[in-house]
């Protein structure tokens, strides 16, 4: 039987110059710097989304009013990987947390530490853990952790 | 708006991982080959074709138009439609409409995949490419081991926080999704045109395979296929003159949201096992069938399962059974080719993926059943009304068809 093959080629992703506005992350990234997460809510319907769109979805207006969203939320859903990006197991399971911040009607995804796999479960409290030295991304937030 | 209806399907003669003896027109003109077969019918009756696989998959652009002479598609008008998952049942929808709307008689809707001289994993990340740039510009990690963002873990995707939602709400356990997976191998096992066949399977044998990500086990997961599906349609006047029996297009919906789970950057991830566009096209098209009590008039269900719990999830979200239900009639062997509300008898999505023509399948598995014509895989109740459902876009696009045994009164 013949095996599959495999042909090495390069392909430069730099070639594609995407334009996205990142407005909503880039305006949370700020904020996560001091340790704080900034949504925003519609005027209109009171949707609070994290991050912060510049519009609300259900109501198809601009929307400007920033919202503080607590560190502290509930579990909606979760995974536990047992496989890496190329498929190859893991060593230890990993586990991937859906959480909803109070405060917020939209999820964040994020890993979750300092649980056991068989421990994890929907309508868990958890709180995001902060990494010490904050530079505004997405790894300012390190983890969820037990509350 | 026209009756109409299928007088005419062609499969290729097998649906396997990897289909080397043929490139990808050749493979197409198979099933093209078949259908016309099938509907006796010849090149020259074909007013249109409508063309549909996914985008990206094997990286070839305009595959309509390098294939237009095994499409029989010539001097004709020819359209190409990808929404995804959905492709083949979106392609079926726009031949549809071809002949509801007047403008044509008799058309012809081609869909394949040939994965395996593609890679499906590239596809699905061209879809969200530009989204992966811009979290790598806010500094996530993809390797999913830290931080926010991290993408389900590793392979662990969006489906698995479905799966786990699922379960949460429904009472349902992972046993449940072993026991499904194992009924579609077994089902596929009596289908010719079916990829992964156990006529043995057993819950028990599906639970030894691996855990990729829980509540997702190996066994819970399609194949990548090689195959096309081709779909003749025709108008009622035409379709009186071609065939005796034909099934018959009462409703075609569609619906899609927001792109949920994945869309870091726009904050709008909510529960992708809420499927909201599920339960808006499901109601449209029982509206649109006529169909007031869906549980009591729909004899057959082909659910879009890439994943083996999305056969019980998806026929809560559709109407099909109550929310909390569907792993009941499970445990009751009601979801059986010899049960009360048969579902996926041909094996379903998750037997068999070649991913442009898996939504289509869906409506010429529900076709052939309505015509009595699955053969091994026939249900045992007769079939006058049947539901096909796709799913697909970024998890947030679902597509209804609703076929039945005669003409709608319009």
């Amino acid at each position: 039987m013949e095996e599959t093959r495999v042909v090495n080629a390069t392909w430069d992703i730099s070639t594609f110059k995407f334009r996205i506005e990142g407005f909503g992350i880039n305006n949370m990234l700020k904020k996560m710097k001091e340790a704080k997460l900034l949504g925003n809510r519609c005027h209109q319907c009171g949707t609070v989304y994290l991050p912060a769109n510049f519009y609300c979805r259900k109501c198809h207006i601009a929307i400007h009013e920033p919202a503080e969203i607590s560190d502290h939320g509930e579990v909606m859903s979760y995974t536990i990987g047992y496989a890496d990006v190329r498929g190859n197991p893991l060593d230890e399971p990993r586990v991937s947390l859906m959480v909803k911040l109070d405060g917020s009607d939209t999820w964040i995804m994020g890993a979750g530490e300092d649980m056991k796999p068989e421990d994890v479960h929907i309508g868990m409290r958890v709180k995001v853990k902060w990494a010490e030295q904050r530079v505004g991304n997405l790894q300012d937030m390190e983890s969820f952790i037990p509350e | 708006m026209r009756n109409v209806a299928i007088v005419g399907i062609g499969y290729t003669p097998v649906f396997v991982s990897k289909r080397r003896d043929v490139c990808i027109p050749e493979m197409i003109s198979e099933a093209v080959e078949n259908a016309f077969k099938d509907s006796g019918l010849t090149p020259a009756d074909i007013d249109a074709v409508v063309f549909g696989n996914m985008q990206t998959f094997e990286g070839v652009n305009l595959p309509h138009l390098w294939s237009a002479d095994y499409i029989a598609s010539l001097g004709k008008p020819v359209m190409r439609i990808a929404t995804g998952g959905t492709t083949g049942m979106s392609a079926f929808h726009a031949g549809y409409y071809h002949i509801a709307s007047g403008l044509h008689d008799v058309v012809m809707v081609v869909t394949y995949e040939k994965q395996s001289e593609g890679d499906s994993q590239v596809g699905l990340m061209g879809i969200i490419t530009p989204e992966i740039m811009a979290m790598l510009a806010a500094g996530i990690d993809v390797t999913g081991q830290k931080g926010m963002g991290a993408i389900g873990g590793g392979s662990a995707g969006g489906i698995s926080y479905q799966a786990s939602s699922y379960l949460h709400h429904s009472g349902a356990g992972i046993e449940h999704i072993d026991a499904i997976a194992a009924m579609e191998r077994r089902n596929a096992a009596k289908n010719p045109y079916a990829h992964l066949k156990d006529p043995e399977a057993t819950a028990e044998k599906i639970a030894q395979t691996p855990l990729i990500s829980w509540p997702i086990r190996f066994g819970h997961v399609c194949p990548t296929s090689d195959g096309a599906t081709v779909c003749i349609l025709a108008s009622e006047e035409k379709a009186a003159k071609l065939v005796d029996k034909a099934a018959w297009v009462w409703a075609v919906a569609n619906c899609a949201s927001d792109a949920t789970t994945g869309n870091l950057i726009e904050g709008i991830i909510t529960d992708p096992a809420e499927q909201m566009p599920a339960q808006i096209a499901a109601r449209q098209a029982y509206e649109r069938a006529g169909i007031e009590d869906p549980k009591k008039e729909i004899d057959y269900v082909e659910i879009y399962n890439g994943f083996a719990h999305q056969t019980l999830m998806f026929l809560e979200r559709i109407g099909m059974c109550e929310v909390g239900e569907a792993h009941k009639l499970l445990e009751k062997g009601e979801l059986e080719m010899s049960g009360r509300l048969p579902v996926n008898s041909s094996g379903g999505v998750v037997s068999t993926n070649a991913i442009g023509t898996s939504a289509m399948n869906r409506v010429t598995e529900c076709a052939l059943q309505i015509l009595g014509r699955a053969g091994e895989h026939q249900v045992e109740k007769e079939v006058h009304k049947a539901l096909a459902h796709g799913w697909g876009g970024l998890m947030q696009y679902v597509t209804i068809t609703i076929l039945a045994d005669k003409p709608k009164k319009l």
